[in-house]
């Protein structure tokens, strides 16, 4: 167990810098997911926590302890990869006992615990097979299971999921999960399923172009995203956002581009006239607003009513908790839950309010 | 379902018998050069000039080609200058081969490694360019390199020694072994030996637990490869060496006595010599196969 720190960390191959100064500061315990797009720099930071390559400047702390040149193996990290990266000549109870038995733990208990790891990962009967006789998600499950026999100060999951059907990876998530809360060992999950990573973690650090956009529990994030980024990354569906500009006043406005009005609880000070990004959830709509919308395509659920439509010459979507009968091409009035309304800026992107 | 399967095959018949027709018409012409060393090795000169090829209906086979090198029934339990001259001659072959093979193999694996692994930069060449440049080395053709050579071991007082011999093919075979060694490792991803690194080996234990074993069909490959062409290698052998290193091959052109080819103990020496050979061929040649099909890793 341990905390985690990186201070200003960048990475450059050669002249080309791919990690621009990331701050990160993880406490003894806390479950970190690691989300942004693909080729953000996800697995670079990663492996620049376990050692496996070099920082070009900054620095890497586990225990307050800097470890920037500390060599893989005296980090006491455990780590799983984005592809696997078994042991072809080594059948699956030798790849997960390897860790063990380099820390010379002797062969009895080495035994036991790949086979309460295996428990786990329901890797039992295939305990004898090679790697190669394995399906794509039996492999992933060994390579946790490289991961969790161990004891170590902190896991690192590049994406580990990520080759499990549907049901196999809600499955593990709530396994990982529980690992977790049982053996509280700090964890960074990479990740670029926002879904995986508001479920599963504590905090979550959104990283963009090498970038950290914003850090904040799930629901932070999920409340008050701090730019467009953040904003159209977090949450499924995906946030509205509708393009225009900010008009204060008795009852402030805001005026999407072909004019469309949308209410404003306040307007920020200073913005008179600024273009901005008017932005709301999904969920945040209600029937029967000020706001006119023409519907496209209605998708009830059972539980609950998807509708895609069109709002000032721009496709939304909407979902309600009440059944609709309205027909695409029949008007739906609705209006936005003003205080979870998100202003950005048009130019920035950053947070108005 | 069946009588498809069968119609089909019906259909291919014809195609199937051509095939058949010409591999084994190819295997013929393959062998026949080995069936003719072992059964020349049987026969005397009339026999041999007037090209008979079939044992006990065109020639009786006795055994003076084997008695002409002691390795016949009736000379193997006696005293035989011949028999330790070609013992000796044996002796050096496999001394050279095997151990020229092993350094290559050591010291080719190691710059394969770093040529796959690490990036270099020797003056304006980059890994590509020096495995290039090692290769490159096989287009020279030896002729060029025996004054060199000559003048290099007498100075060294390396010529006609085993040791001489040894370092000369280990250099001759050197290239081969980097190139498919470099091969072999570049199919191996680096994640492998980064989880080895964080599973708690060091560099070297990753290289040694993890790599290795992985790249050991290649090498074995590589080894056979190089066995078999320092064992066959003529050119220098019979520059460099006289009573001492001289080598099987060496000894087998020998033959060619003032008084005419002896036919007889030359097949027989060669017949000796391509055995273990053919041994490799039959028994190693998966090995080989299996080394050089890279993708053993998935
Ligand atoms: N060895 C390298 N040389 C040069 N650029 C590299 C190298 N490795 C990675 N990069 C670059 O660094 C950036 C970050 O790569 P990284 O693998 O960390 O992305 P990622 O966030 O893990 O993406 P993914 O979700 O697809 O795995 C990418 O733009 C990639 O092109
Ligand atoms: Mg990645």
């Amino acid at each position: 167990m341990a905390s985690v720190d990186l201070v200003d960390v960048r990475k450059a191959y050669g002249e080309h810098e791919v990690i621009h100064g990331v701050s990160i500061g993880i406490s003894d315990g806390q479950f970190v997911a690691l989300v942004g797009p693909s080729g953000c720099g996800k697995s670079t930071l990663l492996r620049m926590i376990a050692g496996l390559e070099p920082i070009t400047s900054g620095e890497v702390r586990i225990d307050s302890k800097v470890v920037n040149d500390l060599e893989p193996k005296d980090r006491d990290i455990a780590m799983v990869f984005q592809n696997y990266a078994l042991y072809p000549h080594k059948n699956v109870a030798d790849n997960m006992g390897f860790a063990l038995q380099m820390r010379r733990v002797p062969k009895r208990q080495i035994a036991e615990r790949v086979k309460r790891a295996a428990e786990i990962l329901d890797l039992v009967p295939y305990l004898n097979r090679y790697p190669r006789q394995l399906s794509g998600g039996q492999r992933q499950r060994v390579a946790m299971g490289r991961a969790i026999v161990r004891d170590p100060k902190v896991f690192l999951f590049d994406e580990p999921l990520s080759n499990l059907d549907a049901k196999l990876r809600v499955q593990m998530r709530a396994e990982i999960k529980e690992l977790h809360q049982r053996l509280k060992t700090t964890t960074v999950y990479v990740t670029h399923d926002q879904v995986e990573a508001m479920t599963m973690a504590d905090k979550i650090v959104v990283l963009h172009d090498g970038v950290v956009e914003q850090i904040g529990s799930p629901l932070e994030l999920y409340d008050r995203p701090a730019n467009l980024f953040v904003a159209g990354f977090i949450g499924s569906p995906a946030m509205n956002m509708i393009q225009g500009i900010i008009r204060p006043g008795a009852t402030p406005t805001f005026e999407a581009e072909d004019g469309t009005r949308l209410p404003l609880s306040s307007a920020p000070s200073n913005s008179d006239g600024r273009k901005a990004i008017y932005g709301f959830r999904p969920e945040h709509l209600t029937i029967g607003g000020p706001v006119r919308t023409e519907i496209t395509v209605i998708e009830p659920t059972g539980s609950e009513t998807q509708v895609v439509a069109r709002l000032a010459g721009q496709k939304i979507v909407g979902v309600f908790r009440e059944r609709i009968s309205a027909r695409p091409g029949e008007v739906l009035t609705v209006g936005p839950n003003l205080s979870s309304v998100h202003l950005f800026d048009a130019a920035s992107g950053q947070r108005l309010q | 379902m069946a009588t498809q399967a069968r119609t089909l095959g019906a259909s291919h018949y014809p195609t199937r018998i051509i095939i058949y027709g010409l591999l084994i018409l190819w295997a013929f012409i393959c062998l026949f050069p080995i069936y003719w060393t072992f059964s020349t090795s049987f026969k005397n000169a009339v026999n041999v000039t007037q090209g008979h090829l079939i044992p006990w209906m065109d020639f009786v086979p006795d055994w003076k080609g084997w008695r002409s090198v002691g390795l016949s029934p009736d000379t193997i339990g006696q005293t035989s200058t011949a028999r330790e001259e070609f013992l000796k001659r044996f002796e050096n072959s496999v001394i050279a081969s095997l151990s020229a093979s092993a350094l290559a193999v050591i010291i080719g694996s190691s710059a394969a490694y770093g040529l796959s692994r690490f990036s270099y930069r020797f003056g304006p060449m980059r890994n590509k360019d020096i495995s290039f440049f090692f290769l490159a080395q096989l287009i020279l053709p030896p002729v060029v390199l025996a004054m060199p050579f000559l003048v290099l071991y007498k100075e060294l007082a390396l010529l006609d020694t085993r040791i001489g011999l040894i370092l000369l093919y280990t250099l001759m075979v050197l290239p081969i072994v980097i190139w498919i060694m470099r091969d072999q490792f570049d199919t191996i991803p680096l994640e492998l030996e980064q989880a080895a690194l964080v599973d708690g080996c060091s560099v070297w234990s990753a290289f040694l637990r993890i790599v290795l074993p992985i790249a050991l069909p290649g090498m074995v490959a590589a080894f056979i490869l190089s066995v078999i062409l320092c064992w066959n290698e003529y050119f220098f052998a019979a520059l460099l060496t006289s009573t001492n290193a001289k080598t099987l091959p060496v000894m087998v052109a020998s033959q060619t006595g003032s008084q005419g080819i002896n036919w007889w103990s030359m097949a027989a020496l060669s017949a000796a010599a391509i055995t273990p050979l053919i041994v490799i061929g039959i028994f190693l040649e998966r090995y080989i196969v299996k080394g050089l099909t890279a993708g053993s890793v998935k």
